[in-house]
């Protein structure tokens, strides 16, 4: 098992900012944190279409902008739509070589945004895809939606979730694209290497990276990185890639930390009871023995 | 040489946007806009047409490329209606307000429910407040002659504003008329290049677009498509003179018919306007004083052109083939708010809503109410049944 405090080389990964100053994020948010290497790791030629959310609204404000490179705040719903429009001019005007890159949320990805990225997943387009998914609608201030994991509760729905959470990057690979990866903020070298490894494919490619939200999960946001490791470490956040349609398994955890010590960390598991933990760990545990069969 | 064709409404739009060299056209299918694209794909297929038509997943999705396509640097156009003009409504705001040049067929068709697919400009009217200049054509020659103006008034330094052309579906989408069809090189000089610098998606230029604003920011951003819409007023009556030197034919804001002597007008849009002048002739051998006044920019509406053009009116009728419950037809009260102050008192009728024939008679029996001065305050629907 990796050490909780294990520090990060930064030395490894391309060392131009294209984000801040001026970003109007929370402490302890991971949303930028997974903007500042998506951007590294694409480098300078590239746009990125963001459609609403934390992220898109953090960004910027009036005439003031923290970000270095072409930035569209997209509608809500339009994210991929609007996206393969800009792929396609970039075509036409001779600029294939742009990588257009949109970075959504949750429910911009998987509700109200999933109709367009469908669409542009089915039809293939040059475009990257990658979820930031903090399980909530969280610009609104963290309401239930389809990424909410079994158990959480949030401000519409003070119970805790009953149903299941959407398996996105399943939902994704369906469409047949060429390259599909999970990621989380606690490993950067495999989002790294992921991020690196699609800009190099054509065609559509799709990154749903884990994305702990101090305000709606429920904790302090120091702890952002370690709550994702701790999803990774568990084993209820699998790291992997699929590429052309073969399954790749980037990351094992030597031995997997029992479920409740993500759980627990976390205020929005509150209501959580000790069964529906357990259901919890045999869902985690039956991930596994399928992976492993 | 400009050929002669047999087009329906929808063909000669085709033929307006390639012509007109549109490059990106991401679309949607809906009845009865689809042989729109049908042909467009035809002159592409064939080699004809060096354009990237798109294939999008939804009617909005389909108006989001377009803007993204646009922001990007490319000519835009693309066709929709009805159902799916609504499901477009949020990314018309957003494409106005981003200041895309975009240009859009509208083949007008009524809104659910009761499900139809007739004629009825609602589906235009519904977005009136959308920042989008709206032109209404009453022939299939002037649906292909306004998809080239629509780019050059949309693409034009002092405007920069989406434009939305429309035509009646059925009545002229799936009408056929003969085109005159111009040379595709005159067409490209006339429109010139699309080179947009006020906004763009380029990394050697970085811009952010789209940030939140304060209430310090949205009123002037308002204002800008304000100042814009007013200055369409002028550059859609330049373009059409250009167009005339060029082509041999006039379009301006509004198209008068026996109007300058005329005591008993009836303002409309789209095809009413055919019939209408056609009951004009009649009742003009008569010995009365009639004319039409069709509208055909209502976005921008040319309030000082229609005061100027009803200066011998004693009154004016407006048709409008659109309602809105708990107030009126559009075209009513932009004409009441056009003439206030100027005596001349307007009587509104609805007729024609969801493809209801508006016959020779029903226009002569409202020219009869004018001249008999009956009931002008009064909101009349045609042909209504008891």
């Amino acid at each position: 098992m990796m050490e909780m405090s294990e520090k990060i080389d930064l030395d490894q990964f391309d060392k131009e900012e294209f984000l801040g100053p001026s970003l109007k994020s929370c402490p302890g948010c991971s949303a930028t944190i997974v903007a500042r290497f998506a951007l590294k790791a694409l480098g300078k030629d590239t746009i990125v279409i963001i459609p609403a959310s934390c992220l898109a609204t953090l960004l910027a404000t009036n005439t003031q902008t923290g970000i270095k490179i072409p930035y569209l705040h997209a509608l809500f719903e339009c994210g991929s739509s609007t996206a393969t429009g800009v792929k396609h001019a970039m075509m036409r005007k001779g600029k294939e070589n742009v990588n257009v890159v949109t970075i959504a949320g949750d429910s911009g990805s998987m509700d109200i945004g999933f109709q367009a990225l469908s669409g542009a997943a089915i039809r293939n387009e040059d475009i990257i895809h990658i979820c930031y998914d903090n399980e909530s609608a969280m610009n609104t201030g963290g309401q239930l939606n389809s990424c909410t994991p079994f158990g959480a509760r949030t401000p519409d729905w003070p119970l805790g979730k009953r149903l299941m959470k959407k398996d996105a990057p399943s939902i994704m690979a369906a469409h047949n694209i060429p390259y599909v990866a999970t990621a989380s903020i606690s490993h950067l070298e495999d989002f790294y290497m992921k991020l690196k490894k699609a800009k190099k494919i054509k065609g559509f490619r799709y990154i749903h990276v884990l994305s702990p939200c101090p305000i709606s999960w429920g904790y302090d946001g120091r702890y952002t990185v370690e709550i994702a490791r701790k999803a990774v470490e568990s084993g209820l956040w699998m790291l992997y890639e699929i590429e052309n349609g073969s399954f790749n398994l980037t990351y094992k955890p030597e031995r997997r930390i029992p479920v409740e010590e993500y759980l627990r960390m976390q205020r929005r598991f509150d209501t959580l009871t000790d069964d529906d933990a357990r259901k919890v760990q045999e869902i985690v545990n039956e991930l596994w023995r399928r992976y492993e069969e | 040489m400009n050929k002669i064709e047999l087009l329906n409404g929808n063909e000669a739009a085709a033929y307006g946007a390639m012509l007109s060299g549109a490059e990106i056209i991401p679309v949607y299918p809906i009845t009865p806009q689809t042989p729109l694209i049908h042909k467009i794909s035809e002159f592409i297929a064939k080699g004809e047409f060096d354009a990237d038509l798109i294939h999008l997943e939804s009617d909005q999705s389909a108006l989001a490329a377009a803007v993204g396509a646009s922001l990007g640097g490319a000519r835009v156009f693309t066709a929709t209606n009805s159902q799916g003009l609504l499901y477009m409504a949020e990314v018309c705001y957003y494409a106005s307000g981003l200041r895309v040049p975009i240009v859009m067929a509208v083949i007008n068709r009524a809104v659910s429910s009761p499900h139809s697919r007739y004629p009825d400009h609602s589906d235009a009217m519904a977005l009136k407040s959308s920042h989008w200049i709206q032109l209404f054509c009453e022939t299939n020659q002037e649906v292909l002659d306004t998809a080239i103006q629509m780019f050059r008034i949309c693409e034009d330094r002092r405007v920069l504003l989406p434009g939305m052309f429309s035509y009646e579906s059925y009545l002229l989408s799936f009408t056929w008329e003969n085109v005159e069809v111009p040379e595709q090189e005159k067409v490209r000089k006339f429109v010139g290049e699309y080179n947009p610098e006020h906004i763009i998606l380029d990394p050697d230029d970085p811009m952010t677009i789209n940030a939140p604003t304060t209430p310090d920011y949205l009123t002037e951003f308002r204002y800008k498509q304000k100042i814009a819409m007013d200055n369409a007023l002028k550059v859609i009556r330049e373009v059409g003179k250009e167009f005339q030197r060029e082509f041999g034919r006039f379009y301006g804001l509004i198209d008068p018919y026996r109007v300058e002597d005329a005591e008993f007008v009836i303002a409309t849009m789209g095809t009413i306007a055919s019939t209408a002048k056609e009951v004009v002739d009649e009742m003009r051998a008569e010995g009365k004083k009639v004319g039409v006044l069709r509208i055909r920019s209502f976005r921008p509406f040319p309030r000082e052109e229609v005061k100027k053009a009803l200066k011998s009116a004693e009154a004016v009728a407006t048709i409008d083939r659109n309602f809105s419950a708990g107030s009126n037809g559009a075209l009513y009260d932009e004409m009441r708010s056009a003439l206030y102050n100027t005596g001349i008192p307007v009587k509104g009728y609805i007729a024609g809503l969801g493809g209801r024939n508006v016959s020779k008679n029903d226009i002569r029996e409202v020219f009869e109410d004018l001249i008999q001065k009956e009931r002008l305050e009064e909101i009349s629907w045609i042909n209504l049944r008891g």
